[in-house]
């Protein structure tokens, strides 16, 4: 006990003095966060109107002028019809409307109806939206003129009080993501590059058990992957405003289970790696398409089916899922049990290969 | 003396390759034994077979009364173990490598004490690439003194060195050794050998071709001293063949190559018969290069 303590105060100070581990566990997944949160992938798409004017603008068009104003996702620009035109054909906008001619007089007074031409790019159906907003706004005067009634009333209630943005989305993902860095790579790294220094032997010179060792280094893994977690739980709050609904203990729980998990693909990796330089290759081999198809940076439903069916067998799937699930439902250990369990299935698989491909000793040829 | 390693018809095997092949010997408590041979020899595996570092093929390892097998933990706990490379964590400072190392074996050590022995105090606080090769050698004999050991083992610990930091590192071995620490080291050195060893071990091809101590091995393989001398006048070659110990004449000019198996009738002899005619005199003792030569037919450099 003295001894597996003495080693892992050793191992903590080993990894908080290598500057290399603590860029790609904090650094990296930081950068992504700031990154990420400050585009903002959920802010509104804006959709470009070009507004062909030429001379002056009669009343009827700058009041039509100002309501298009009213819509948000609309950014208006102006023009010579020859050069909003342009404009379009280079795809800088998506509907130029023609009101060169003030063809809105119509609005003022009925008996001057006239037409409003727009120009869109076929198949465009950022356009087709646009064009059927306006359509929507001339029939809602056309009605209010022709005094008719309502027939259907709207009433829009908003229900979501989380208000879930991209960053609360990405979090999760990100935790995930950063510990299974960390427990993959800074273990393989680690243990190939003591293997192949001797170090190990030199360890094994003692009466030291080997499992002492791993313990040491595994109980280090888990530390820093809590303190990742939280640290990164803290600058979602404090940066991004992110609200954590679920219990912090069972996100932790989640943490600690994914870590282990990892932390098994981790020794796999350092067990079938000769030298630290085939590390990368066998990590990033498995690592790398996890970071696209794991539901780290965007949902697995909006995948194609038979990616998705890809995504469901990767262990990062789940552990991003679970944290999730927690971190922006709230939901319990009853509600993710079923990724738990998953979670489960498959560290205890990489625990085994791990120790079936492990070794303390060099294996010589 | 008692016996500290008996070492019976020890055998390693990868495969078809045979790396030591059924050697039989002893270490004595308290001596400095070495293993000398060529690179490839099997010295490196025979040390880590009898350190518990590698499995035996068959045959058997006593040290101070335990198998090696079957009490691997008790013999670890015995010994005192430098690898050939001397790889350290480099995260830690020296006093932290030495302290995590006595944590192997459930002690605490006064880490600045064994620095101090090793003298490497100045550099306590320093992380292992800021040390030299001989430094890392020390601090590397520092942690295989963690334990207090019974037997220290030594891998080639010179290899690589320059000859200032080589000569410092035989003191600190000799020193060690007088505390009454049995020394076991392998080397391809033979001037390390002659220098440090009480007793040494020859290897060549996976076996043990010769085993004594250094005067031994030299008088016992027939290889004899030379004599060389200068003299002011010219000596028929017949008058040296006919001194005492000579075997052979080689002359040049007024240099004579006496070749002799026992130089101590061979010396008083030149003297008294040739007196003050000797202006010059030099005496070739034969090493274990000569002997290593006559037993494999090689030099050890090869």
């Amino acid at each position: 006990m003295y001894t597996t303590w003495k080693l892992t105060i050793a191992s903590i100070k080993m990894f908080v003095r290598n500057r290399q581990a603590l860029f790609f566990t904090f650094f990296t997944p930081l950068l992504i966060i700031v990154i990420f949160g400050a585009i903002g992938f959920d802010r509104t798409p804006t959709i470009s109107v070009g507004v062909a004017v030429q001379g002056s603008i009669d009343p009827s068009s700058q009041q039509f002028i100002d309501q298009l104003r009213q819509v948000q996702v609309f950014k208006l620009s102006y023009g010579s019809l020859a050069t909003e035109r342009k404009a379009l054909e280079d795809g800088n906008r998506s509907v130029v409307l023609d009101l060169s001619n003030n063809p809105l007089k119509g609005l003022v007074n009925p008996n001057n109806a006239g037409t409003l031409t727009i120009y869109k790019n076929a198949g465009d159906a950022q356009a087709d939206t646009v064009v059927s907003i306006i359509g929507q706004m001339f029939d809602k005067i056309s009605i209010a003129q022709a005094h008719v009634p309502q027939l259907v009333n709207l009433n829009v209630q908003e229900v979501n009080a989380h208000n879930l943005k991209y960053i609360d989305f990405l979090l999760p993902g990100l935790i995930a993501m950063a510990v299974m860095q960390l427990s993959v790579f800074s273990v393989a790294f680690v243990f190939v590059d003591y293997k192949e220094k001797g170090i190990l032997k030199r360890v094994l010179a003692t009466p030291v058990r080997p499992y002492q060792f791993v313990a040491a280094n595994i109980i280090t893994r888990l530390i820093v992957a809590v303190v990742q977690a939280l640290f990164f739980i803290a600058v979602g709050i404090l940066l991004f405003k992110v609200h954590i609904i679920g219990s912090y203990f069972l996100i932790l729980l989640i943490v600690i289970l994914g870590a282990i998990m990892f932390l098994g693909l981790g020794f796999t990796v350092s067990g079938i790696s000769k030298t630290t330089e085939s590390v990368p290759a066998f990590a990033n081999l498995i690592v790398f398409p996890m970071l696209f198809l794991g539901g780290t940076f965007f949902p697995v439903d909006s995948m194609p089916t038979w990616l998705q069916y890809v995504s469901k067998i990767l262990p990062l799937t789940y552990f991003s899922t679970a944290l999730r699930d927690v971190m922006n439902k709230g939901s319990g250990f009853g509600d993710i049990s079923f990724d738990l369990i998953i979670m489960l299935v498959w560290s205890v698989v990489l625990v085994a290969l791990a120790v079936y491909t492990f070794s303390f000793e060099e294996k010589r040829g | 003396m008692d016996n500290i390693i008996v070492i019976e018809n020890l055998t390693k095997q990868y495969g078809d390759f045979t790396a030591v092949d059924n050697i039989s010997f002893a270490v004595r408590q308290g001596e400095i034994f070495g293993i000398l041979g060529p690179n490839g020899a099997g010295k490196t595996t025979t040390l880590e077979m009898i350190e518990g570092l590698k499995t035996i093929t068959s045959g058997t390892v006593a040290l101070d009364g335990h198998d090696v097998q079957k009490e691997r933990s008790v013999v670890k706990s015995l010994i005192g173990v430098q690898l050939q490379s001397s790889s350290f964590f480099d995260g830690l400072n020296l006093l932290e490598i030495i302290n995590v190392f006595a944590a192997m074996y459930g002690r605490k050590v006064d880490a600045m004490h064994l620095l101090d022995l090793v003298q490497l105090s100045e550099k306590a606080k320093s992380k292992i690439k800021e040390l030299s090769g001989g430094q890392k050698q020390r601090l590397s004999i520092a942690t295989a003194l963690v334990n207090d050991p019974k037997v220290l083992f030594l891998d080639e610990p010179t290899t690589g060195l320059d000859p200032q930091a080589r000569r410092n590192l035989w003191e600190l071995i000799t020193d060690i050794n007088k505390q009454g620490k049995t020394i076991v080291l392998t080397t391809h050195y033979l001037e390390e050998a002659e220098v440090l060893c009480d007793r040494i071990a020859i290897m060549d091809h996976a076996k043990v071709i010769a085993l004594d101590t250094t005067a031994n091995l030299i008088k016992q393989s027939g290889v004899v001293s030379s004599i060389v001398i200068k003299t002011d006048r010219e000596v028929a070659t017949e008058q040296f063949s006919m001194f005492p110990g000579v075997e052979q004449v080689i002359a040049e000019g007024l240099q004579y190559r006496l070749v002799t198996s026992n130089p101590q009738q061979t010396l008083p002899t030149i003297f008294s018969v040739l007196g003050r005619s000797v202006v010059d005199l030099q005496l070739r003792q034969a090493t274990l290069e000569d002997v290593f030569l006559k037993l494999t037919g090689r030099d050890l450099r090869d």
